[in-house]
């Protein structure tokens, strides 16, 4: 049974790496209208304990987005500056819808194997039973 | 015809020494007990996340996992046992 075990333990990682995933898209989103927000994004990395690969994934560090805050023009804004300009977010909804839609494909993937393997774990305990 | 008392006890113990297990409880017992609490464990392991999960917690992937986890050490430990059961009766139902 410990293949089949680990098989699932590891779509569940992979399941809730790409649960974290989706929550740093929700939060850009949220945020696409703060100003002065800066995109969030997550790496994935194999787990490995004590140098031995366990086949699992999980998030690494949140990272931001390095790309170039926005001016926009808002004379009325309370944070412009004197010329009506102030620094929008740099998130990019394209691009954090994208983002979405891959990680509930990978989401989706994760649950197929999770059912997979279960389903090939119990099918054969049926040869037992009659 | 004459019985040779001397013969028929001599055949007797040779049908005993075949009838009985060779070694005192070799390996057999320690393993199924081995088994039984690498199923208590997955068990507890289950209800604790269940638990868990209920409390707000745990998140839906671990629950599931746990889950799904006991489901699976409860269906090998129900065959195991049906099997065992069955040859059990089919021993009880040896024509001596």
């Amino acid at each position: 049974m410990s293949d089949f075990s680990a098989s699932m333990s590891a779509s569940a990682s992979g399941m809730a790496a790409q649960a974290a995933r989706l929550r740093l898209v929700s939060e850009n989103i949220a945020n696409a209208d703060t100003p002065g927000f800066k995109a969030k994004s997550v790496s994935f990395q194999a787990v490995s304990d004590f140098m031995e690969n366990s086949g699992q994934v999980r998030t690494g560090r949140v990272e931001l987005s390095s790309a170039e805050l926005p001016e926009v023009y808002d004379p009325g804004h309370p944070l412009a500056d004197e010329n009506g300009y102030y620094q929008g977010s740099n998130v990019n909804l394209m691009v954090q819808i994208a983002d979405a839609r891959e990680a509930q494909r990978s989401y989706e993937a994760n649950l197929k194997m999770f059912d997979q393997s279960r389903q090939m774990a119990s099918s054969i305990l049926e040869l037992l039973r009659r | 015809m004459e019985t040779n008392p001397h013969i028929a006890s001599q055949l007797y113990t040779n049908a005993q020494n075949i009838a009985k297990p060779d070694g005192p409880e070799s390996g057999g017992s320690s393993l199924f007990a081995e088994m039984a609490n690498d199923f208590m464990a997955t068990m507890q392991a289950g209800e604790s996340a269940a638990i868990a999960g209920m409390t707000g917690k745990a998140d839906a992937q671990t629950v599931v996992e746990a889950l799904a986890a006991s489901e699976i050490a409860i269906q090998t430990a129900v065959s195991v046992r049906d099997r065992v059961v069955e040859a059990y009766q089919e021993i009880l139902r040896m024509p001596v």
